[in-house]
């Protein structure tokens, strides 16, 4: 269930990195626990965001929440279409429910992330 | 210690997420609030609602001595009716909401909210006089459930006496389901067509498993509750209702008239006259952003009132819900701004209910 091929935050955000650009959603831990999600706010393109700094915000029929910026750099693209609707991120958390694209400033970053099997050891503990 | 209804260990196996409603043990969810919401608008849906009371009020003179007590004027009302009203204080605070069901000439049953059940019924059987007898129902391992949307009456109809059918919206009868005595309401919360099913708990059962194993009913629970009613512009109990508020600034003096003496009438008549200070309004957001209990609703940065409740609306696809503001800016159309956590939203007063569309007056062809 957990894609081989991205890297994940401990606060369940997965990026794909593709050279400099990270794409950036939630993962289905964090859907699945969220619930019916009926809101999205994504960040303004051309925002500069540090690592950790809070990116996008989620609201659904349950809950808020957050998502924090996995690695630093500059908001490239943003899922748009989540606006109008966001069931995208419940029904295809890694594909069509993607929520930002950032440019990364400090590549190094990513060292901090976790990979598929250590982010299924980190929920099998939450 | 938390209270469980006598379907509790059938919510969990389907899919069932339990939480702590006023004390009482209750699906949130089960395939999800949207999935469920809709099923009710388009099909049927099946709430547990045992944690509700119900009180049996029966005997020589209680049509007479319930009009004392309740905003609803009960030997007026007609045998089969259901209705809406009060309980007051004697200041015309709301102690609760209830619906009383007219079931013969001196037998009826008053539903009650789950928070408020154990002072109610205290409250009640202190003005308790003979020779009326109050019940408790529900500590008599009584359940209800509450079978709701355009397909409720198809669904439940070969399961019941076949003079459900005969039920119009807002009546009641003693009958039969499942094979054994209950008592059916057309009532509901949702504003779909829909029947409440109030039985001994075995009955309530047999009768859930029943449905739920029918295609055509998901199993519904607190929130989609939530959204159907905010939909509805109906209050809930503890939120739009208290003893800070009256029935009146509720929009909701049509049950609670002067037609008899009941405690709370004087202080009402009073409210009446003076007029009230604030008014319950529904709203709409332009954003799918959903407003919380105790967001300011301001007018050029004057705070005018107050969110009492808000969700996602998922039939109107943007955040609503229900506030007090002053009276002055209570005409729909009128826009206002809502503070929430994260800024200011745009909000709308619009006509109650929001959702215009509700199938619960429709008629039956049984």
């Amino acid at each position: 269930m957990t894609p081989d091929d991205l890297l994940y935050t401990k606060q369940h955000e997965w990026i794909r990195v593709e050279g400099q650009t990270a794409t950036e959603g939630i993962t289905d831990f964090a859907q699945a626990a969220l619930g019916d999600i009926t809101f999205v706010e994504l960040p303004a393109l051309n925002k500069k965001l540090k690592q950790g700094d809070e990116a996008a915000q989620i609201e659904s029929c349950k809950a808020a929440a957050s998502v924090y910026a996995a690695v630093s750099g500059t908001v490239v693209a943003v899922n748009s279409a989540l606006e109008e609707d966001p069931a995208a991120v419940n029904s295809d958390p890694y594909g069509e429910g993607w929520l930002f694209k950032i440019e990364a400033d400090t590549p190094e970053e990513t060292g901090s992330l976790l990979n598929a099997e250590q982010y299924n050891k980190h929920t099998e503990e939450a | 210690m938390i209270q469980k209804t006598v379907l509790d260990d059938l919510h969990t196996p389907l899919g069932g997420r339990m939480v702590d409603f006023s004390g009482w043990w209750l699906p949130i969810s089960y395939a999800g609030v949207l999935a469920e919401h809709q099923s009710c608008r388009t099909s049927a849906a099946v709430f547990d609602t045992g944690h509700m009371g119900l009180f049996h009020i029966a005997g020589k003179d209680a049509a007479e001595w319930f009009s004392h007590i309740g905003t609803q004027d009960a030997p007026r009302q007609s045998i089969g009716r259901c209705r809406y009203g009060f309980l007051l204080n004697e200041e015309g605070g709301v102690l609760d909401d209830t619906v009383l069901v007219r079931l013969g000439a001196e037998d009826f049953v008053l539903v009650v909210n789950a928070g408020t059940a154990d002072t109610d019924f205290a409250w009640i059987e202190a003005r308790l006089q003979a020779p009326v007898q109050l019940e408790n129902l529900s500590r008599a391992g009584w359940g209800k459930v509450d079978v709701q949307g355009p397909l409720s009456y198809g669904v439940l109809a070969p399961l019941c006496a076949p003079e459900l059918g005969g039920l119009q919206y807002f009546t009641g009868i003693r009958t039969r389901c499942m094979d054994a005595d209950c008592i059916i309401t057309r009532t509901g919360y949702t504003g779909e067509l829909g029947f409440e099913v109030l039985a001994p708990g075995a009955t309530i059962r047999a009768l859930f498993q029943q449905l739920v194993a029918d295609d055509r009913v998901s199993p519904a629970g607190l929130g989609a509750r939530d959204s159907l009613r905010l939909e509805m512009s109906y209050p809930l109990y503890g939120h739009e209702l208290s003893t800070a508020f009256n029935p009146i600034e509720a929009g909701l003096g049509a049950f609670a008239t002067d037609s008899h003496s009941y405690i709370g009438a004087t202080a009402l008549a009073e409210i009446r006259a003076a007029g009230p200070k604030r008014h319950l309004v529904a709203f709409t957001l332009d954003s799918r952003r959903k407003p919380a209990p105790g967001d300011a609703i301001t007018v050029d940065g004057r705070t005018v009132g107050e969110v009492t409740s808000g969700t996602f609306l998922p039939s109107l696809a943007c955040g609503g819900g229900l506030g007090y503001v002053d009276p002055s800016l209570a005409s729909a159309g009128t826009e206002l701004r809502v503070v929430c956590e994260r800024g200011e939203l745009v909000a709308h007063v619009k006509d109650k209910p929001l959702y215009a569309s509700g199938t619960c007056r429709q008629k039956l062809n049984p």
